[in-house]
């Protein structure tokens, strides 16, 4: 037990980094029909970002702002000069995901050609310890936590109340459709990759916000449980994305108080691998079954 | 020729059979099959930790190795080995990652297997000895032939060259065969073919197999001839530079293939061997990567279907009114 309940306490911190993560990847993917394996990259640039700030001398908040700035000004000049082009061009869908994985591979790269194989670390105030029904949480957790907390309700509110999320649903659900309906579609997705993109940017940041030390594979690697969040809640489902990502933020830190931290995304790979073989449309279904999934 | 030269033309020319190996199975599951295998890599090196550890012998408890399995099988046997584990493990991972899904799913699961194997590789130390990985694997046939070192090394090329022929022999019958065209027609138009009765799930699967086997005996003749075998050497950038090959070269078309495997992984990688060093270490290996990446990139845009294309398969019309429309077999488009 004693383990048990601080355990939970790191997967909250887990789940809100991955909720974070994890509906701006599906978000991306269920707007824009794209999928960017480049996302854990984008990521870990936001992260250099971030350490330059604080370097500086800056803040971590406004380290925070300069991360997300980043991912979203990226992202949409990305998709602008770069995967669109590509579409345009005719190249079919499995050729834009090697498309991805390029951008993957040079960006990754880039970062290692430019900072150099060695280990970062935000420089932060040191935080103090919290202690909360049992769980600790040092300060930086809980802005993590607070942080995932706000960024999720804005979401919602963006996708239920606003004509901006009406479009973007309904671009997701049938694009066509929705350009018939009068909706300027393209508009729609150049938006869809800035919000998925300052997402991106701002999981990045809190990610090495939250770990002592960062490389220039750190994103690529949390590439594994995002995906696994995404799938879990049905690719392109924001709401099931942050219901998946509490289920493996909380599971993977289980497992690694109980068998062993090296288990941690051996989870959530599990977990992929059973909602691949028994559920691929995601918990959480509506329009999956039909348009995402079916190939 | 000088002695050292030798050494480093007949050690170029087994990299460039195990290159050409991998990109034939690669182009079986990419190029033919329509499978976008970003864990293509993971096959290989589970052919190449099998046939490292039929080729060690047994565990020594205490010794500096851990490793599962082990045994003294003679020379072919750990390659033959290697292609079932190939195989055994395709159907495996293939099980959950190969069904009726859209195909960037499916790129996305093979990503998520690659990274997680590579994962539990290095961590689990009992399994194949974690980062360290194995060494000293004895060379195949090196006590039974008496050779010198540089007769060993052109032994080698010509058990490499033999394999690949074999390789060759498979894939050619499977892309010439029926079996080629319904696996072309289903990458092409996934429901059409469905409709016309065929099983895609299986077929793919057959394929993803085929490739998986392939992979595995390209693995093992690779560590088979450098003696070691460790995880960090198999990640999946690996499978990137075997999707840049196939690009290059012609996805869809073996010869095309085999000159993406000359161009890409063998002169372009080898070819920096003779570029001098500058900048921090690491510097030139990044960089290499970011060309490797650009250079799919802008053969994607302006060659994607590479320097020597897939062939344009058209059949004679049978009857009077399809005579002015010709039906053709490949992509259209690009």
């Amino acid at each position: 037990m004693n383990t048990l309940v601080p355990a939970i306490g790191f997967g909250i911190v887990t789940a809100s980094i991955l909720a974070v993560a994890g509906v701006g990847f599906t978000l991306q993917f269920g707007v824009t029909n794209i999928l960017n394996l480049a996302y854990g990259d984008i990521m870990t640039a936001a992260a250099f970002v971030a350490y330059l700030v604080t370097g500086a001398g800056f803040s971590v908040w406004l380290a925070l702002a300069a991360g997300a700035a980043f991912g979203s000004v990226f992202s949409i000049l990305l998709n602008r000069f770069l995967y669109t082009p590509f579409v345009r061009r005719g190249t079919r869908l499995f050729g834009i995901i090697i498309v991805t994985i390029a951008v993957s591979l040079i960006l990754q790269n880039s970062l290692l050609a430019v900072f150099g194989a060695s280990f970062f670390s935000l420089q932060m105030p040191r935080p103090a310890s919290v202690h909360i029904a049992g769980m600790v949480f040092t300060t930086v957790q809980l802005a993590i936590i607070g942080i995932a907390i706000v960024a999720m309700l804005l979401i919602h509110l963006l996708l239920r109340y606003t004509k901006l999320g009406k479009a973007m649903r309904a671009t997701a659900t049938d694009p066509e459709l929705a350009r018939n309906c009068g909706i300027a579609t393209d508009r729609v997705i150049d938006l869809a990759w800035a919000i998925s993109g300052a997402l991106c940017g701002l999981a990045g940041v809190i990610l090495v916000m939250n770990v002592t030390s960062f490389t220039d594979t750190t994103g690529a690697q949390f590439l594994i449980p995002i995906i696994a969040v995404a799938v879990l809640g049905g690719i392109g489902q924001p709401y099931g994305a942050m219901l998946g990502a509490l289920v493996i933020g909380i599971a993977s830190e289980l497992a690694a108080a109980v068998i062993s931290p090296d288990y941690k995304n051996v989870v959530a790979f599990v977990i992929l691998v059973i909602v691949l073989l028994a559920r691929p449309q995601g918990i959480l279904s509506e329009i999956a079954t039909r348009k995402e999934v079916a190939a | 020729m000088s002695v050292a030269w030798q050494f480093y033309i007949s050690t170029v020319l087994v990299y460039l059979g195990v290159d050409v190996m991998a990109c034939w199975g690669l182009n079986l599951q990419f190029g033919v099959a329509g499978l976008v295998n970003f864990a293509f890599i993971i096959f290989q090196a589970a052919g190449a930790y099998t046939a490292a550890v039929l080729t060690l012998g047994p565990a020594t408890k205490g010794g500096f190795q851990q490793y599962l399995g082990g045994a003294h099988w003679p020379f072919p046997l750990p390659i033959l080995a290697a292609g079932v584990v190939g195989g055994l493990l395709a159907v495996l991972v293939g099980s959950f990652a190969i069904r009726r899904l859209r195909r960037d799913y499916e790129a996305m699961v093979m990503l998520v297997v690659s990274l997680i194997a590579t994962s539990i590789a290095t961590n689990q130390v009992g399994l194949v000895n974690g980062p360290n990985g194995l060494a000293l694997v004895p060379k195949p046939l090196a006590t039974m032939v008496n050779l010198s070192p540089i007769g060993y090394q052109w032994l080698f090329v010509g058990i490499t060259a033999l394999i690949c022929l074999c390789v060759y022999w498979l894939v050619h019958i499977v892309t010439s065969s029926p079996l080629g065209r319904t696996l072309r027609a289903i990458r092409d138009n996934e429901q059409a073919a469905a409709a016309l009765g065929k099983n895609v799930t299986g077929l793919r699967m057959l394929a993803f197999v085929l490739g998986g086997v392939i992979a595995g005996v390209s693995g093992a003749i690779l560590v088979e001839f450098i003696s070691a075998w460790s995880p960090g050497s198999w990640l999946y950038p690996e499978t990137f530079v075997y999707f840049t090959a196939v690009i290059v070269g012609g996805s869809g078309n073996n010869l095309g293939v085999m000159v993406g495997a000359l161009l890409v992984p063998v002169a372009f990688l080898e070819a920096t061997r003779f570029v001098p060093q500058f900048g921090p270490p690491g510097f030139i290996d990044a960089l290499q990567w970011i060309i490797v990446g650009v250079l799919a990139l802008v053969f994607l845009w302006f060659w994607p279907r590479g320097v020597i294309p897939e062939r344009r398969r058209r059949f004679p019309p049978t009857t009077q009114s399809e005579a002015r429309q010709p039906l053709t077999s490949t992509r259209t488009g690009r």
